[in-house]
């Protein structure tokens, strides 16, 4: 990159690379939604169903732990793929931005879920049974105890999923997903436009520490002590 | 020893208040009058609270089924502070976790009140747990929520009241721990013994008629534990709640309990009142337990009989005998040298009593006439 004409900079067609940012922040945005929806029930039957927790129910544990490492082992580009006949199903379109959260969901979900499962490990047993001992029940349990202790772990798994996410949404591309990702692969890479090559990623670099950051400024101030 | 804010908790008007609303559900005991000197021996004699029948707990410790406890029984009195006494992996956590059923045990019977807990299905325990208080060594408290908060969980837990009445609940129960400054803090802002005074607050936020504490005091400094242990009295002459501590601390069992459990090994080796167990120890155990306290003189029998050569006499004072000269006057009267060796004199739960260690020159005859001196003064004599 040392001969690199900076002026090019200035003939990189933003209308696009707004558009790509667009796409990549809805992408964002919905699929970590929906990622927390499905994936903290995931997380707290995982911490629940463990061998010696409040539920142990050591098969299923071992079912959904398995089903959990399998989806976390397979490479998003494949899972892509894969899901094209679900993503159809559910969203009537297996390409374009609606396309592609069906697969980043189902790719998201257990990463998030084992997170949540890891946090609520580390709330103190002894605060766990003294709820048992007021005489809660476990709906209570979940949400009054187990929920709020956590909550700073809780929403820092949400940062560190959303994180991922971003580099999720760069692999979209594959089927026309769209989004900054998808801008650097197609001009950066493919027609050896490193001027789009540089502005996608300089902008996905400001995303992802938007992000972090915000996420942390979150945790600080849920913490609890 | 009362501790300053132990005063501020005293001399605070809610608890007059307090008093007064228990009235409906306490009369008599609410209002019993502190009986310095003998304890509460009325209130004592009243129905059995808690009875525990046959308790059998194992685990599987490396594949082999260990006890835990083995054919415990206990029956504790209402209105009664019960001390459980013994060393770590005696049992104690296991048993006062089968009180409430934290944890199930293997086989017997668990009855707190007219409820056979032990036969209750969850839904049924759920409910009655929380008329069961429990305080924690480590406290327990939910580091999310404040003070106020966190005394306010068992009555969100057992719904039925307002807000406003919840509210009103809390403040009464800060006044009576004497926390009401702090009602805004998070737990992370408290000293130990301040979490611990939150940990009772929260445990009688639902009008329990048994308060269970797990090694309440352990984890604090002894000034706090005085203090905790001053306000645990307080809660028991107040609401004529019936306590059961565990505890490895000898101190926390004579300065509180007005009887002891001592657990070795699983299981119940002696048991009664903390005045007849502490004076008269049956067990090694209980012997060994004592010993570190000051308390235990039986270890300096053997030792020290054959250097001296003359007879040893432990003599046994209780109550108003401990502060009287009857040593000097039965040795006046029947014309005895005597070597005072060692000596104590300390109170269990306002009841003073000394404890003497001392050598005797005399005929074996008159010695084994001075048991009969002694006991005419209302002295125990043993000649070792």
């Amino acid at each position: 990159m040392g001969d690199f004409d900076w002026n090019l900079l200035w003939q990189v067609d933003w209308a696009e690379i707004f558009d790509a940012t667009l796409d990549t922040l809805t992408m964002l945005g919905v699929s970590l939604l929906f990622t927390v929806l499905l994936g903290l029930p995931l997380g707290v039957l995982l911490y629940l169903s463990a061998p010696g927790q409040l539920r142990a129910r050591p098969r299923l544990y071992a079912v959904l732990s398995l089903l959990v490492n399998v989806l976390r082992s397979l490479p998003f580009v494949i899972l892509l793929i894969v899901l094209i006949p679900l993503t159809l199903l559910l969203v009537g379109t297996s390409i374009g931005v609606a396309g592609a959260i069906v697969p980043l969901v189902v790719g998201a979900v257990p990463f998030f879920g084992r997170l949540v499962e890891n946090v609520l490990r580390e709330v103190d047993r002894g605060v766990i049974e003294a709820s048992q001992a007021m005489g809660a029940r476990l709906p209570q349990i979940i949400v009054k105890v187990l929920l709020p202790e956590a909550l700073p772990g809780l929403v820092g798994a949400v940062t560190v999923t959303g994180v991922a996410l971003v580099g999720y949404t760069a692999m979209s591309g594959v089927i026309g997903g769209g989004g900054l990702g998808d801008l650097a692969v197609r001009y950066g890479y493919q027609r050896f436009q490193t001027e789009v090559m540089i502005v996608t990623v300089a902008l996905l670099l400001v995303l992802v520490q938007l992000l972090q950051s915000a996420g942390d400024r979150l945790v600080r101030r849920c913490r609890l002590d | 020893m009362i501790s300053r804010d132990w005063y501020i908790t005293k001399s605070n008007k809610k608890i007059n208040l307090y008093r007064f609303w228990f009235f409906e559900t306490a009369p008599r005991l609410a209002f019993a009058p502190p009986q310095p000197g003998r304890g509460r021996p009325s209130s004592l004699q009243k129905a059995i609270m808690i009875e525990v029948t046959d308790l059998t707990k194992h685990y599987l410790h490396a594949g082999s089924r260990v006890a835990a406890l083995s054919a415990v029984n206990l029956r504790i009195g209402q209105g009664e502070i019960y001390g459980i006494i013994g060393r770590s992996g005696a049992g104690k956590s296991t048993l006062i976790r089968c009180l409430n059923l934290l944890e199930r045990p293997d086989s017997g019977e668990v009855r707190i009140g007219a409820d056979a807990l032990t036969a209750y299905s969850e839904r049924q325990l759920q409910q009655r747990r929380q008329r069961i208080g429990m305080v924690f060594q480590h406290f327990n408290l939910l580091r999310s929520r404040t003070v106020a908060a966190n005394v306010r969980f068992p009555l969100e837990l057992a719904g039925g009241l307002s807000a406003a009445q919840m509210d009103a609940r809390v403040d009464e129960l800060l006044a009576l721990v004497g926390l009401q400054d702090h009602q805004y803090k998070r737990p992370a802002q408290l000293s130990g013994g301040q979490k611990q005074r939150v940990g009772i607050a929260r445990a009688l936020a639902n009008h329990p008629d048994v308060l269970l504490c797990d090694e309440a005091t352990s984890a604090l400094d002894p000034e706090t534990t005085d203090a905790i242990l001053a306000l645990l009295a307080d809660i028991n002459r107040q609401l004529g709640l019936t306590i059961v501590l565990i505890t490895h601390d000898m101190r926390v069992i004579r300065q509180l309990c007005d009887s002891v459990a001592v657990l070795d090994h699983g299981r119940v080796v002696e048991a009664g009142k903390v005045l007849d167990v502490f004076l008269q120890p049956q067990h090694a155990a209980t012997q060994s337990l004592l010993a570190e306290t000051g308390l235990g003189q039986a270890a300096l029998q053997g030792q020290w009989r054959e250097r001296i050569g003359t007879p040893l006499l432990k003599l046994t004072f209780v109550g108003e005998p401990a502060l009287q000269p009857v040593l000097d006057k039965v040795g006046r009267e029947a014309g005895l040298r005597i070597n005072l060796l060692s000596g104590t004199l300390a109170e269990i739960k306002h009841t003073p009593f000394g404890l003497l260690l001392a050598a005797v020159v005399a005929s074996d005859v008159e010695v084994q006439a001075l048991p009969a001196i002694f006991a005419r003064e209302g002295v125990r004599c043993e000649v070792l």
